[in-house]
């Protein structure tokens, strides 16, 4: 009798406090979450020195292509470049000669770069090519050179890092290998939607960080993340590496689809299957610290990277990576109909985000509570409290 | 004489004029900006030309198609929209278009 097999439901039972204990039960103050003087010591403590997720190489097809990405939080502009060698490097998006904004297009394909100001001109590699009466400056070619950035690629993501103390890999542990197997690795494009949030960064990141919202806000768009076993929806399970964390998205036994959704999602899913994209990180989400995660879910695996623009002002920027062009009217109908999903529930998020904003920007609260199952949110402040705590420290030792 | 959609898919011409829309943030766009009555009008006759829509169009390279094709194609990507709100938000849709207006599409396969 296959009766009991098809019947049987897998229990559900949420990740135990004792696992998470290390990471403290106390109260969190609320300041981080809206002071501007908290922010101004993140910019530096945190996203200075951290790897930051700027693109991907799917943006940078072949030599000579490049792209303009604005990092407000440390008011910078980035070039990332492939240069001749097929190799992608980054770029500080000022010349040498008196700081001009060397590029001003978003993207697009070049030989070199000319400065607008008085025309120093420099390789896809950084070099200064020429530079217009460069005998009346005393100088060397060499010295010349546009700063470099540090960058590296893992799982086909462009990271790059201002002032690195580590490799990412290094710092990613057995998260880089495992990285390299989510679908990103492999797509050779993207879906990409983007919102400005009155939302502090951490705030903003912390809505995507934990399920116990889910059934509240996403009554209607997220009702397959819930269930009578796992009302919730919490994960299957977390875990840590330095300041990175996991968790394992709980797999609903009972989920009814929409008639489209069904349609759609089975379509993405066969598609997933052709192209190899299913696998073991079909439930997994990855958090790099500071701002970025991804999702691995084959028929919809997405990054999300949130960038602070100031204490209470934050960007989201959301890809949908795909393995090959639209090869055809179903793969294509499956791409939009998964965007378009995604869009809807995040925009969820996003209006109940700001609502949050505005009562810690008033100042009400001396504190916020983080449960055992928001443990991935505290141990982001965990990380960040962290880095502030010693960059303070850093700057206390400097000034005695 | 049926030009605007290819054959077999008559039943879906009245809609042409508000749902074949090229490119995927003007059709989230065209959604959040209709009428309850207008998505569930489109849905109730295209739902059920969904999957012959699309096993005719993936007999073709997408660089193949015609211009009736191409009408087609994008109505069932409006679908895609469209669905969202007849099949999962109901009569929350007016509040939650809202919402979206801040989700600006920025890429999509499908042209933007
Ligand atoms: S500032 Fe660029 S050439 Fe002078
Ligand atoms: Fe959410």
């Amino acid at each position: 009798m296959n009766n009991i097999a098809s019947t049987a439901m897998p229990g559900f039972s949420p990740v135990p406090a004792e696992s998470v204990a290390w990471l403290g039960t106390a109260p969190v103050p609320a300041a981080p979450y809206y002071s501007p003087a908290y922010y101004e010591l993140e910019r530096e403590a945190v996203f200075r020195r951290s790897w930051l997720q700027l693109g991907h190489v799917s943006e940078l097809p072949e030599p000579g292509s490049f792209i303009r990405r604005e990092v407000e939080v440390l008011k910078a502009s980035v070039l990332l470049v492939c240069g001749r060698d097929g190799q992608i490097r980054a770029f500080h998006n000022v010349c040498t000669h008196r700081g001009t904004q060397l590029v001003e297009a978003e993207a697009g394909r070049a030989g070199n770069f000319s400065c607008p100001y008085h025309r120093w001109s420099f390789s896809t590699d950084g070099r200064l090519l020429s530079a217009p009466d460069f005998e009346s400056f005393g100088l060397t070619k060499e010295e010349c050179a546009l700063p470099a950035i540090a960058l590296e690629i893992c799982g086909g993501l462009i990271f790059v890092n201002f002032a690195p103390k580590i490799s990412l890999r290094e710092e990613m542990g057995p998260f880089a290998d495992w990285l390299e197997k989510f679908p990103c690795a492999q797509a050779t494009q993207f879906s990409e939607y983007v919102y400005e949030i009155n939302g502090n960064w951490k705030l903003t990141y912390d809505n995507f960080q934990e399920n116990y919202h889910l059934r509240f806000i996403h009554p209607r768009t997220g009702g397959a993340a819930v269930s009578d076993e796992n009302p919730f929806g919490y994960p299957v399970k977390y875990g840590f590496h330095g300041p990175h964390r996991t968790q394992t998205i709980w797999s609903n036994p009972n989920v009814k689809p929409t008639p489209l959704q069904a349609i759609s999602f089975g379509k993405g899913a066969q598609f997933a299957m052709a192209d190899g994209l299913a696998g073991p990180h079909a439930r997994d989400y990855l958090a790099l610290f500071p701002n970025f995660f991804v999702i691995g879910t084959p028929a919809q695996s997405f990054s999300h990277t949130i960038w602070p623009l100031g204490p209470e002002r934050s960007r989201g920027v959301i890809r949908l990576y795909w393995k090959g062009e639209d090869d055809c009217a179903s793969r294509r109908f499956a791409r939009e109909y998964a965007l378009a999903s995604a869009r809807d529930i995040h925009a969820e998020d996003r209006a109940v985000i700001e609502a949050g904003q505005r009562g810690l920007s008033s100042g009400a609260l001396k504190y916020v509570h983080f449960q055992v199952q928001e443990a991935l949110c505290r141990h982001l402040f965990n990380n960040v409290n962290e880095r502030v705590e010693a960059y303070k420290a850093e700057l206390a030792g400097g000034a005695a | 004489m049926s030009a605007l959609l290819p054959d077999g898919f008559a039943a879906l011409e009245p809609f042409v004029a508000r749902w074949a829309v090229p490119g995927t943030a003007a059709r989230a766009a065209r959604r959040g900006e209709s009428s309850a009555e207008e998505r569930e009008a489109f849905y109730g006759v295209a739902k059920d030309k969904l999957l012959p829509a699309l096993a005719y169009l993936d007999g073709k390279k997408l660089e193949a198609f015609d211009a009736a094709d191409n009408r087609l194609m994008d109505m069932m990507l409006s679908l895609a929209h469209v669905a969202l709100a007849v099949e999962g938000l109901g009569d929350d849709e007016p509040r939650h278009a809202e919402m979206r207006r801040h989700m600006q599409i920025t890429r999509s396969p499908a042209g933007v």
